[in-house]
């Protein structure tokens, strides 16, 4: 019990107690502290050694280890850089956002965690509906024009979308009536071991509900945009946030509902929605990432391509769901270094638009190498871990059989591979028209982005080659649930 | 008289069809919301305790109270929005639109109800709320009015969680109230920011953020 005193009470006692004014420095600090503990607390969960014991309402499975342990994982890096990102001198940081900032960055870990260790579908929703509310705020960091467009788009689109997820809740809990599962009190649990009692019917329409209205949080195309208005015009820092974790909170909730459905005639129908999901975020991914001119938008666009496949990958099953979970895992250190990098180059250069940014390798050397490494990660080169996942997603394809499918996936990957390196390439390298417009050419100093970029991305080659036997022990447990 | 309560929740769908007012709007809102509490109170008649009385009272201080308080005192009045909401489409059009759906849910609802234990009419109430404040989302062009469309939206949730009969336990009925007073909340900053910093208060305006 005291494990959950760590991961949710104390976010949520630093979240409402920084709303006091005070110290900056002593709030990050603190929060600091928080998100080591909350990993820490994470990490001996993931690893079986402390067994919170839960009531009813909390559900420890090996779903929440995976996705706790990303959270923790991602948190504890972005805090850990939000010092050095919130006292930048050439950052445009209004004081109104900083003093909110560490408030919010506390309560979107309380409302995460309880999301992601809820045993009951009405509280996740609740719990999911914080998380929008407390990253609001800090999608609006900047208190501009497009920051503000995209925290009322984000606002008001995820809003609607989890409304509608909610009457998928509803729908499911109108499969359970007149069954001792909805006497008990709809809880998830009691729902997955009893699934073969549900109405079909209801189920069915359960699924399409919330997958549709989930898809807008975690970004699965047609129902992207206002995840990646907020990805493009957040700060980096919470960009991170939003990409590597928040999506897996949203997602959580779809894997949810294939536990309920695996075993029952329903499962087939939700894992072919999960392979439409997938296949229409990686085309959707593809015609963007010709047409956008904006390098955040393109990193934004390159999330909804690796939801996409995580999507795709769970939605086969077998080795491919392996493989997705894998993903899921890689693609969270990825974006955390690609998004802090891309923050630098907009921090010096003053621009999100890819045709103001050239040179970076030449003007910032560290920043370009490691954004290079994340590029070259990113489309799955190997040692880095995304190549083995979306290999064992392929092997998922050829041992099911479909060829056509895998075709068209590796054909899109392609081409997605060359618009973004078209893009990256141009900022990386080439002459900047505006070096005399003072962008000055000092060497740039190895600072607090960079070594956790270049920690995250060793992690990423590290994990893709040596992956410990917990983890892919906790993977086949999530896989064995799902392919029951 | 429960069917009473839903046919006049219906009915205040009919009027926010056909009102061109953003104070109408807001009207109907309230008249939604205090329907919404008499709908809850009504089966807690037969075992009432002051316990049970905690979800209808939150439900209406919330709803009707506070939200539309917050609505009119922070949004309509201090940035004087122009009472008449602006329109896509012609208001016949859409009274037409709304009555269609309507009629279409109530048969789906009455179809659906001989297989399922569904209660036909508080459905098929909660169904049209739905519907009709998602039209209102994408067929108006203020955002005030999108945000009233939006907990249009919501009170039809809220409705069809009592038709389906699943009492949510009442901590995460309240986490629900709560999230929702707070969504409203956000969106009137961002109303108040998009006005100041934008000039305006039509969705038109937002048009910055582009492939």
């Amino acid at each position: 019990m005291l494990v959950l005193f760590y991961i949710l009470i104390l976010p949520l006692l630093a979240g409402g107690l920084f709303f006091i004014p005070g110290n900056k420095k002593l709030k990050y600090q603190m929060s600091l502290l928080v998100s080591v503990i909350h990993l820490a607390a994470s990490y001996m969960i993931f690893t079986g050694f402390a067994q919170p014991v839960v009531s009813q309402w909390f559900r420890i499975d090996a779903f929440s280890k995976l996705f706790l342990l990303i959270l923790s994982h991602v948190y504890f890096w972005v805090v850990l850089n939000s010092w050095h990102f919130i006292n930048q001198p050439d950052l445009y940081s209004p004081e109104k956002s900083r003093k909110i900032f560490f408030s919010m960055m506390n309560l979107y870990l309380f409302a995460n965690t309880l999301a992601l260790i809820s045993n009951h579908l009405g509280l996740y929703w609740v719990a999911l509906e914080s998380t929008t509310l407390t990253v609001a705020p800090l999608i609006y960091y900047y208190r501009n024009k497009e920051s503000l467009e995209a925290m009322w788009k984000y606002l008001f689109l995820i809003s609607v979308g989890i409304a509608f997820a909610f009457i998928g809740i509803l729908f499911l809990a109108l499969s359970a009536h007149g069954t001792d599962i909805f006497e008990k009190g709809l809880f998830l649990s009691d729902l997955i071991e009893g699934s073969s009692r549900l109405n079909m019917v209801w189920l069915k329409a359960g699924f399409i509900f919330i997958f549709a209205g989930l898809s807008t949080k975690a970004g699965i195309a047609p129902m992207h945009p206002g995840e990646v208005d907020a990805l493009s015009n957040s700060p980096s820092p919470v960009a991170a946030l939003v990409s590597a974790s928040l999506s897996g909170t949203a997602l959580i909730g779809i894997f949810r509902l294939m536990q309920i459905t695996a075993g029952t005639p329903v499962h087939q129908f939700a894992q072919v929605l999960m392979i439409t999901g997938g296949v229409v975020s990686l085309l959707v991914a593809l015609v963007f990432m010709f047409r956008v001119t904006n390098y955040k938008r393109m990193i934004a666009y390159s999330s909804v391509e690796h939801i996409g496949l995580i999507v795709l990958g769970a939605g086969i099953g077998g080795a491919a769901l392996i493989g997705s979970m894998l993903h899921m895992i890689y693609n969270s250190l990825n974006k955390t270094a690609m998004f802090l990098m891309a923050g630098n180059v907009h921090r010096r250069y003053k621009s999100r638009e890819s045709g103001d940014v050239r040179g970076v390798l030449k003007n910032m050397k560290w920043t370009g190498i490691l954004f290079m490494t994340a590029f070259l990660a990113v489309i799955a080169m190997p040692p880095f871990g995304l190549f083995f996942s979306e290999l064992m997603i392929f092997r998922g394809l050829v041992e099911q059989e479909r060829f056509i499918l895998l075709g068209v996936v590796l054909f899109v990957l392609l081409f997605i591979f060359i618009g973004m390196s078209r893009q990256t390439f141009a900022i990386l390298y080439g002459k900047s028209e505006r070096e005399s417009e003072g962008i000055e050419e000092v060497n740039e100093k190895f600072n607090i982005t960079h070594f956790t970029a270049l920690a995250l991305l060793v992690l990423l080659a590290a994990a893709g080659l040596f992956m410990p036997d917990t983890v892919t022990g906790v993977i086949n447990q999530i896989a064995g649930e799902l392919n029951r | 008289m429960g069917n009473v309560l839903n046919i006049l929740f219906c009915l205040s769908l009919l009027y926010l069809a056909t009102t061109t007012r953003v104070t109408g709007y807001l009207k109907v809102f309230v008249l939604q919301s205090i329907l919404l509490f008499f709908i809850v109170m009504l089966p807690l008649l037969s075992h009432f305790s002051v316990f049970t009385l905690l979800l209808p009272l939150t439900i209406l201080i919330v709803k009707a109270i506070l939200i539309p308080g917050y609505i009119r005192k922070k949004i309509i009045y201090e940035l004087e929005i122009k009472t008449t909401i602006e329109s896509n489409i012609q208001q016949f059009n859409f009274l037409l639109l709304t009555v269609f759906t309507m009629v279409a849910v109530f048969v789906f609802s009455n179809l659906i109800s001989k297989d399922a234990a569904v209660d036909p009419v508080p459905f098929a109430a909660a169904f049209s709320s739905v519907v009709t404040g998602l039209y209102v989302i994408i067929f108006r062009k203020k955002l005030i009015v999108h945000v009233i469309g939006f907990l249009v939206m919501e009170n039809g949730i809220f409705l069809l969680g009592i038709a389906v009969a699943s009492e949510m336990p009442f901590l995460i009925e309240l986490g629900m109230l709560l999230d929702i007073f707070v969504v409203v909340f956000l969106m009137g900053i961002a109303i108040n920011k998009i006005s100041s910093t934008l000039a305006a208060d039509e969705v038109s305006v937002l048009d910055k953020l582009k492939n």
